[in-house]
């Protein structure tokens, strides 16, 4: 067995996790991040929703009750966070914009608008003044983007269709990737002699560099260009990981990435090391201090059985809301079901209230009253908490 | 308006068996349904085709017609049967005493059993519970309803005979007291219809009293809701029942990739609106996983109920027909048939219409037992190898459904429905229960030009709901985890939960 020693041991390499470790990176402090896989970020929108709603998103989240985890991170370390997140991605070539005192509008693929906070500069024209004209581009064969639904709700507005030779999303963003492909693409546009304003294209623009294609397309037509995200697997979402995962590893931080924690060992009321399965031989990682952020059910930090819900790696204390039967709403539409709220318990020093362990630090959605879902919160929450526990963390190092 | 000699109402099995039935004895009739063919108990059941053990005990009449229907649907119905085989396992502290007199009673009925010890039983079938005391075996079997009833359907298209589903009686038209005709109306495009007839079948099921009194009679039941989960695996190749007196969540049948088990009994006094509640599921749960501990531990895709259609204990205008079922002459030119189960449809089908053509002098004898139904040399089934050759184009991902079926069950069949779709090409069956492949499915129908895009969100919506309403019971697990998936999608990235 291999024995690696780090001054933080981070669980779980989502937006938390890694926001958490490069906090320490950054610190100085020698960060060790374990991820059994690629996060949920790349199922999602890829952008960071702050707080749920029109208007202000600072002014929603101060009014949370004061156990909700961005009432115990505070305004300041909140704006902390968001702008080190901007700072971040912007250095790996994902520049995002917004104003964390606004939301905005984008469009979804059933052309319905969703607010949000921050959005990968692709998305920064979405915002859609009445009036204008919207032309809408499709690939032929897409799966999950179907542009009439649209065009139907935007009065005026159409669509073209783009035979890209294949149909799933990560094939059409591998194709924007060869500049002939690019070219062969931009003269169809051109012929299509759009009126004036502006063309929506799902999220397929590259995967490692949308805004230079998103620019060049744009140019070259003379219109404004947006993305529109789509359904999982989702480009955008796997270029937020993959942006912030290429800052930690410029920062220093290592990386065990596939692997589960098997075991955990304790002295007293500390963590000293969790054990890692990997093929061939397993490997202790011993920390001065360790981040849960496993992130909720979908990403496996917590689960469900029939009787209650568990924590899956420490076996934490779980405050669960109720009997399954009170789970969920009768509605699916209704935002908010009550095993929502389902989590670890924690308090301003983001440690686990109902354990004993004292250099446990834990952030995201993992913590018992995110409400999500509800609160349409979860990279800003992921982004505020994984800063605020990696401070509460240095605080303890030092 | 359309005249005919009979109007069935009812799609199910029992239904669609009379229009088989009155098809090859040569007289006209007209089906109606108000969903989809089997949309009722017929699909809302285990799936089992009856040995006749589990009633060998109690009831020995319904015992026999099983078997003997058992042998006949084995024949006439293999593109719908999975000849598995069953067996009822007696775990400890199980009467020896019922397995004993259940022995005697199987062999008096020509159930032909078979005692295996515990270490043979778990041959057979390696997930069983290794604690059993012994099992028996039977010639239980899984039958597909849903297909029964399309195929049933074939043959009174062949003949000339009119199928309307997704039509619903509004009335029964009477003069002078007798019923002489039903109005119907598309659930689609509200389009209404006038049928008139000779008689009319009431076939419907739980919905039989609803029927019966539209056309100026009644018919007394009892109403009992009966519960079942599926399992997100095939646990076992072999029908697996209890060797004890009938209970909750004594059956679990096999069918395609999946495990059904159940059932419950709870009475109910309409057969819509019903829903599975949680204590059901727990209860179903509990009782497979002492058959199969694997129940216990295994990923749970829904949970699913209908409504039994029971005759309320009154006998008087019983005629020569079993306990099973009850065929009832309204006198008014309505007949009701009531009662029964789906391994005995056939032999329900055949004893009504020979009530019913003795009213207008029709000679002419059941043929049903001895020809195999018609269109099972069309079904290709759904093998594995076959979805595995078109793996482009996917648009169910669990049951590997592609884009051409769904264009063709849309452009062929003429389908407006996407329950239809996921009836005839398994869409949406699997693991994630049409979670990202119904969106896709009403995104091609949209593009075909079958429904506005404001048409189809509404289905969306409506099917995510009815969706949801039946995972809910049964959400732990990994079911819980795509669900919360599935809720971010929905709710997250499509932002369907508020209003733009």
């Amino acid at each position: 067995m291999s024995v690696h020693e780090y001054d933080a041991v981070v669980i779980g390499g989502g937006v938390s996790g890694i926001m958490a470790s490069l906090h320490l990176s950054c610190k100085g402090y020698k960060t060790a991040l374990i991820s059994k896989g690629d996060p949920v970020c790349c199922l999602s929108t890829g952008c960071i929703d702050v707080f749920t709603g029109e208007g202000n998103p600072l002014e929603k989240i101060s009014r949370l009750p004061k156990e909700h985890p961005y009432s115990l991170a505070g305004r300041e370390t909140v704006i902390e966070a968001l702008s080190f997140f901007r700072e971040t991605v912007s250095r790996s070539g994902l520049p995002y914009v917004g104003d964390y005192e606004r939301n905005r509008r984008i469009i979804t693929p059933i052309g319905t608008v969703k607010n949000t906070c921050l959005v990968p500069l692709t998305m920064a024209g979405a915002e859609h003044a009445e009036g204008e004209y919207l032309h809408v581009v499709s690939f032929k064969g897409i799966k999950d983007f179907y542009p009439s639904y649209i065009t139907s709700r935007i009065r005026s507005s159409a669509f073209s269709v783009f035979d890209a030779g294949v149909s799933t999303t990560l094939g059409i963003a591998a194709k924007f990737e060869e500049p002939a492909f690019l070219d062969t693409f931009i003269s169809w546009l051109q012929g299509l002699e759009i009126p004036h304003d502006k063309i929506a294209i799902p999220a397929v623009l590259g995967t490692g560099n949308p805004v230079s294609i998103m620019e060049k397309i744009s140019s070259a037509v003379g219109r404004t260009v947006f993305e529109i995200p789509t359904l999982p697997p989702s480009i955008p979402g796997l270029r937020l990981f993959r942006a912030l995962k290429k800052a930690l590893q410029e920062q220093g931080g290592h990386i065990y990435w596939g692997k589960g924690v098997t075991s955990v060992e304790c002295q007293g009321e500390e963590i000293e090391a969790v054990t890692l399965a990997t093929t061939g031989r397993s490997s202790r990682v011993q920390g001065k201090a360790f981040i849960l952020a496993t992130g909720s059910f979908v990403s496996g930090g917590l689960y469900a059985t029939r009787e209650t819900v568990r924590e899956t790696v420490f076996n934490l204390p779980v405050s669960v809301p109720g009997e399954r039967k009170d789970w969920f709403n009768a509605d699916f539409f209704t935002a908010g079901h009550a095993i929502e709220k389902a989590g670890v318990e924690i308090d301003a020093s983001f440690t686990p209230t109902a354990t004993r362990l004292k250099n446990l630090f834990v952030c995201g959605s993992i913590i018992a009253g995110s409400e999500v879902m509800k609160n349409q919160c979860g990279h800003g929450l992921a982004v505020a908490t994984g800063v605020a526990a990696a401070k509460m963390c240095e605080k303890r190092l030092s | 308006m359309i005249k005919t000699d009979v109007i069935i109402i009812g799609g199910g099995a029992t239904g669609c068996g009379i229009a088989r039935d009155l098809a090859l004895r040569g007289v006209h009739h007209y089906l109606v349904e108000k969903g989809d063919f089997a949309s009722g108990a017929t699909g809302a059941c285990h799936g089992l085709l009856h040995s006749g053990a589990r009633y060998a005990v109690k009831d020995a009449e319904a015992a026999l017609e099983c078997i003997g229907e058992n042998s006949i649907l084995r024949k006439i119905a293999q593109k719908c049967v999975e000849v598995t085989g069953g067996l009822f396992v007696r775990l400890p502290g199980d009467s020896k005493r019922y397995r004993d007199s259940f022995l005697k009673n199987c062999e008096e009925v020509g159930i032909s059993t078979q005692v295996l010890s515990p270490s043979r039983a778990l041959d057979l079938v390696p997930e069983l519970n290794p604690a059993i005391e012994e099992a028996v075996s039977v010639p239980d079997c899984s039958i597909d309803p849903f297909r029964l009833c399309m195929l049933n359907a074939v043959t009174s298209r062949k003949k000339g005979g009119g199928i309307l589903i997704h039509h619903k009686v509004t009335e029964i038209i009477r003069e002078k007291g007798r019923c002489v005709g039903v109005k119907v109306q598309d659930k689609f495009t509200s389009q209404t219809k006038e049928i008139r007839a000779k008689i009319i079948i009431n076939a419907s099921g739980a919905w039989g009293d609803i029927i019966a009194r539209m056309g100026g009679s009644e018919v007394p039941m009892t109403l009992s809701k009966g519960s079942l989960i599926i399992s997100n695996h095939r646990l076992t190749n072999m029908v697996i029942n209890r060797l004890r007196p009938p209970s909750d969540g004594d059956i679990i049948v096999p069918n395609e990739a999946v495990c059904l088990a159940g059932t419950t009994s709870i009475q109910v006094d309409s057969p819509d609106a019903i829903e599975v509640d949680a204590k059901e599921v727990d209860i179903v749960a509990t009782q497979a996983e002492q058959m199969i501990p694997r129940f216990g531990t295994t990923r749970l895709i829904r949970a699913y109920t209908g409504v039994r259609p029971l005759l309320k204990a009154d006998d008087s205008d019983n005629r020569n027909i079993s306990r099973g079922f009850k065929i009832i002459d309204h006198k008014n030119g309505m007949f009701s048939i009531m009662g029964g189960k789906l391994s005995t449809y056939r032999l329900m089908a055949e004893k009504t219409v020979d009530a019913v053509v003795d009213q207008f002098g029709v000679r002419a004898h059941c043929k049903t037992a001895d020809l195999p139904l018609d269109g099972q040399d069309e079904l290709s089934g759904y093998p594995l190898s076959k979805r595995l050759k078109k793996m482009d184009n996917i648009v169910c991902e669990c049951e590997l459904v592609d884009r051409d079926s769904v264009e063709n069950a849309i452009n062929n069949l003429g389908i407006q429905y996407i329950g239809d779709i996921q009836h005839r090409t398994r869409l949406g069956m699997g693991p994630c229960q049409g979670g990202f492949c119904t969106y896709r499915a009403l995104g091609i129908m949209q593009e075909a030009g079958r429904l506005t895009p404001s048409e189809s969100i509404q289905i969306l919506k409506g099917f995510l709901q009815r969706r949801f309403r039946g995972i809910k019971p049964a959400l732990w697990g990994d079911q819980l985890r795509e669900e919360q998936l599935v809720e971010s999608i929905y709710l997250g990235i499509l932002n369907m939960g508020h209003k733009p």
